[in-house]
């Protein structure tokens, strides 16, 4: 019996030493850091930009919870030599402990991206505890990360949920913006077949009305509004380029990233006269060694419906929609021509070739990967075909203004 | 231990045994006297001339008057009957005390003239109190060193009435009474069958109680029939009350907020837990039987989960599960989620508790510990309040604690949400024992969710895990058939297959001779040829 107790005892005490770390912390007592913005001042030190989330303001006319008028979030911003100095400097204007766990947005400044790169400030997010790595990563496009951080907006009252809300819609709609995570751009900056990406966000109209709760207060546009804007293209850790529209979506159908889009096709000289959109798709990217030299060929498959027509077709002809689907597939294939030549231009594999060729053919990718991104893969000869297919045309088959053209 | 309260321990004890063994060994039954007026004397003076000691002297005979009294207790008795049937024959057959004189004179009355259920000769003293107190009516002859006793019981008592805490919409609307007899006819009348023994025995040195402990022959396992016979024996204490008292005193396990004892107040219960082999023991005077051995899987079985279809009975029983976990953990999982492990709920759904607990003073524990205790005394007031004034309990509790507390900035809703719900799964596991153990553990998970957060909760489940596979029931182990784990046995725990595909009965708690309980293919299907089919004849 003593025995017993004694175990109980023991096993009672070390379970309270091997708890790891960790402590309580009341509610009031934290300061819920919903995004977080990096930029760097005259001085080449770090500027942070913490945007805490004021819960009394964003839950409103709650009972017992102060309700009432107030922006939904307070900035905070310090500076400092490293990241995790940042938040340190930061206790002395903050009551409450700054608390990292829901964080979901960090925002990088173009400059810093530019001419510093991103590859030194990382390491502080992945190593922190508290920090997911699953946040997603935005450069700022045009403007300072701290204005993209103070800037209040309307509907989605914190403004990091607005960002990633934005860019998650834009992605799944109009497929033109990969998102990515820090975990993502950590694991593609140390990655030598791959190059990251990392998508823009940008800040525009009256700049200076942006922290204003006025700005959310408006039926119209807001002053100031936060609009995604193009993804960001990384060199060795340096933003070297951005892409926007046709080129970013080329990019997209190339790293499979696509999960639904719209494809606008001409129609006996008509442009644009057919929408097509793709509903689902898959990119094949393979990798192969021809007398010596490596090739690329991309295979994507595409299934969609047809949107909208603007000009009389009958979508009852199969002749018709076979040639509607070749249309389609050129323009798709166009589209990612274009964006491989982008990217062979700016000498950065941000379409993962490398990767690819890792996979096929470790053996030849150890003799290629030393000098891929500035001599091999600008001269890769790369195979596009793209196989379209209209799975459905909607609720109508013919239009009528195939009717309206009878008529006349 | 130190060897001083050891030695006091020890001495009391063994002074308490010595004494109840001493008394119990030296006494001997005092015989009863032939002379009439002698013996109702003595009555008189045992039961100190009490008013309700009724003593009727008959006095009767066509040659000689002959002496004989009726004795009963007033309102024990069906006084009808004894008027009837035992009074009335006495006065008008003359000659009946005469033959009482003959040899084996008294067998031949009562078999042609007493009309009443059961006689039977008494001899000594002890025999007539026990007969007399439990409301059998005593004849005394003068002369006659023999009384009788003839079963008369009766008088006021409740009725059958509904049950009022085992409740079910579908099924039998019978509870048991306070009456031992009228619940053992109950089971019977569910039970057709010999097999079904009961053995009755008094319990309680001042109230000799009866007691009866009731089994199916050939299904209930002989070893814990047994076990249960000799527990019951082992008892030695002045009342039993209720049957709480025989379930506190033959438990294996004392120390654990868990009862290890089946109560039900449902014949059909009591009915299904025999056929599954187990024992039920009756006391009367209280309408809840005791079954063993229990199970802890048995205190989630509603008693309609046999008569509603298996696909709706698993599913309801799922959600007993799942509420009871709720009412275990509630409070401690949010006080664990809040003050812990803030990263584990949506953005959106942090602010909010977090705007809630922004203008509340105290720690979550502390809050959460004062809507408990507070749900906890509203609940202890509601079941003792006269039911004039019950009332007001729901107007207090709602108005004051709900809206005002909330108002007042004190706890904050997402708290009183909690324990709300906590509450309310409290009630839906269908046994009331086990719910109160739920609740008192419950407050040890919130303590431990405070310094330890989910870990700690973890850590308390791992111990009640132990405490539980601990347990036993009567030599049965409380988890099976989980652990041990039987997987014959598994169809009626969380889910209930089909009546059709449970063959046999539990392993471990009835007898091993007689596992099955239903015959092969039970499966039901629609007819193989239908009239509108043409016979296959070739």
């Amino acid at each position: 019996m003593k025995r017993k107790w004694f175990f109980l005892f023991l096993i009672l005490t070390s379970t309270s030493l091997i708890s790891g770390c960790w402590n309580a912390r009341e509610l009031p007592d934290l300061a819920i850091v919903s995004a977080l913005g990096i930029d760097k001042n005259e001085d080449g030190k770090y500027v942070g930009t913490f945007q805490i989330i004021n819960p009394s303001y964003v839950t409103g006319g709650l009972q017992g919870g102060g309700g009432g008028q107030g922006p939904p979030v307070t900035v905070y911003s310090s500076t400092g030599d490293n990241i995790y100095e940042l938040t340190r400097r930061l206790s002395t204007k903050s009551s409450r402990t700054l608390y990292y766990a829901h964080t979901n947005l960090l925002v990088i400044s173009e400059d810093l991206a530019k001419k510093d790169g991103i590859t030194n400030i990382l390491d502080a997010f992945e190593r922190d505890y508290e920090f997911r790595t699953t946040a997603m990563i935005v450069i700022a496009h045009r403007s300072k990360a701290e204005d993209i951080i103070k800037t209040l907006t309307p509907l989605d009252k914190v403004s990091a949920v607005k960002v990633i809300k934005t860019l998650k819609n834009a992605e799944s709609l109009l497929g033109e913006e990969p998102t990515v995570t820090l975990q993502e751009v950590i694991r593609y900056l140390v990655s030598p077949g791959k190059e990251p990406l990392i998508s823009g966000i940008t800040l525009i109209g009256k700049k200076k009305n942006a922290n204003k709760v006025a700005n959310t207060q408006e039926s119209s546009t807001p002053q100031a509004r936060l609009e995604s804007d193009g993804i960001a293209v990384f060199k060795d850790g340096k933003l070297v380029d951005w892409l926007h529209g046709k080129t970013a979506r080329g990019t997209a159908w190339v790293l499979n990233r696509i999960k639904s889009t719209i494809v606008n096709i001409s129609w006996e000289r008509e442009k644009p006269a057919i929408e097509y959109t793709v509903m689902r798709q898959k990119t094949k990217v393979s990798a192969h060694t021809k007398k010596g030299q490596p090739q690329i060929s991309i295979h994507i498959h595409a299934e969609g419906d047809i949107g909208e027509v603007s000009v009389p077709v009958n979508l009852n002809d199969p002749h018709v929609l076979r040639k509607i689907e070749i249309e389609v597939a050129k323009t798709i294939k166009k589209d990612v021509n274009d964006a491989i030549h982008r990217a062979q231009e700016n000498k950065t594999d941000i379409l993962g070739f490398g990767e690819a060729f890792h996979r096929s053919d470790p053996k030849e990718w150890n003799k290629l990967k030393t000098n891929w991104n500035d001599v091999t893969f600008p001269k890769l000869e790369v195979n596009v075909t793209v196989e379209a297919f209209v799975r459905r045309s909607g609720l109508r088959n013919k239009s009528y203004l195939s009717e309206l053209k009878n008529k006349r | 231990m130190p060897p001083f309260f050891k030695y006091k321990k020890q001495k009391v004890h063994t002074d308490q045994s010595k004494d109840t063994q001493d008394s119990a060994n030296h006494h001997v039954p005092e015989p009863i006297e032939s002379s009439l007026s002698a013996n109702l004397d003595s009555i008189k003076q045992k039961t100190g001339h009490s008013s309700d000691i009724i003593v009727r002297t008959i006095i009767t005979g066509n040659t000689s008057l002959h002496k004989a009294s009726v004795v009963y207790v007033a309102g024990l008795v069906d006084t009808q009957a004894i008027n009837e049937f035992l009074i009335e024959p006495l006065q008008t057959n003359h000659d009946l005390l005469e033959k009482l004189y003959q040899q084996d004179g008294l067998d031949k009355v009562t078999k042609e003239f007493i009309t009443l259920g059961s006689v039977h000769p008494v001899t000594n003293w002890d025999e007539l109190f026990l007969s007399l107190m439990s409301g059998d009516t005593i004849i005394l002859i003068d002369g006659s060193n023999k009384a009788w006793s003839a079963s008369s019981k009766g008088g006021e008592r409740r009725s059958i009435q509904e049950p009022s805490t085992q409740v079910s919409v579908r099924g039998s609307k019978e509870s048991f009474t306070e009456s031992i007899g009228t619940n053992i006819a109950m089971v019977r009348r569910i039970i057709n069958n010999p097999d079904l023994w009961i053995e009755t025995m008094k319990i309680g040195k001042v109230t000799r109680t009866d007691v009866s402990i009731m089994y199916i022959n050939g299904i209930a396992k002989t070893e814990v029939v047994d076990e249960v016979r000799k527990r019951l024996k082992r008892i030695n204490i002045d009342s039993i009350l209720e049957s709480g008292y025989i379930e506190q005193l033959i438990e294996d396990q004392t120390i654990t907020p868990f009862p290890t004892i089946f109560t039900t107040e449902r014949p059909d219960i009591t009915a299904g837990n025999l056929l599954e082999g187990r024992v039920a023991i009756f006391v009367n005077g209280s309408p809840d039987a005791l079954l063993a051995p229990a199970l802890f899987i048995g205190f989630f079985q509603a008693v309609e989960d046999y008569y509603s279809r298996y696909d709706i009975a698993t599913a309801t029983r799922f959600i007993r599960v799942l509420a009871f976990f709720i009412s275990l953990i509630g409070p401690a999982a949010y006080i664990a989620i809040t003050t812990f492990h803030q990263e584990m709920i949506p953005t959106q759904l942090l602010i909010i508790v977090a705007a809630q607990r922004d203008s509340v003073p105290f720690p979550a524990f502390v809050e959460a510990i004062i809507m408990e205790i507070a749900f906890e005394i509203l609940r202890e007031a509601g079941i003792r309040m006269p039911k004039v004034i019950g009332s007001t309990i729901s107007i207090v509790g709602a108005l004051v604690i709900g809206q005002g507390a909330i108002q007042a900035g004190i706890v904050s809703p997402a708290t009183v949400i909690v324990v709300a719900i906590t509450a309310i799964a409290n009630f839906a596991t269908p046994s009331y024992t086990v719910a109160i153990s739920a609740r008192l553990i419950r407050f040890l998970f919130m303590i431990i969710a405070a310094v330890f957060g989910f870990y700690g909760i973890i850590l308390g489940f791992i111990m009640l895990l132990v405490h539980l596979v601990s347990l036993r029931s009567f030599g049965v182990p409380y988890m099976t058939p989980l652990a041990p784990f039987i997987p014959k046995n598994l169809g009626d725990t969380i889910i209930r297959t089909p009546l059709w595909a449970e063959k046999i009965r539990p392993r471990l708690i009835s007898s091993t001779d007689n596992p099955v309980r239903a015959g092969e293919d039970q499966k039901p299907a629609p007819p193989q040829k239908r009239g509108m089919k043409k016979k296959n004849t070739r």
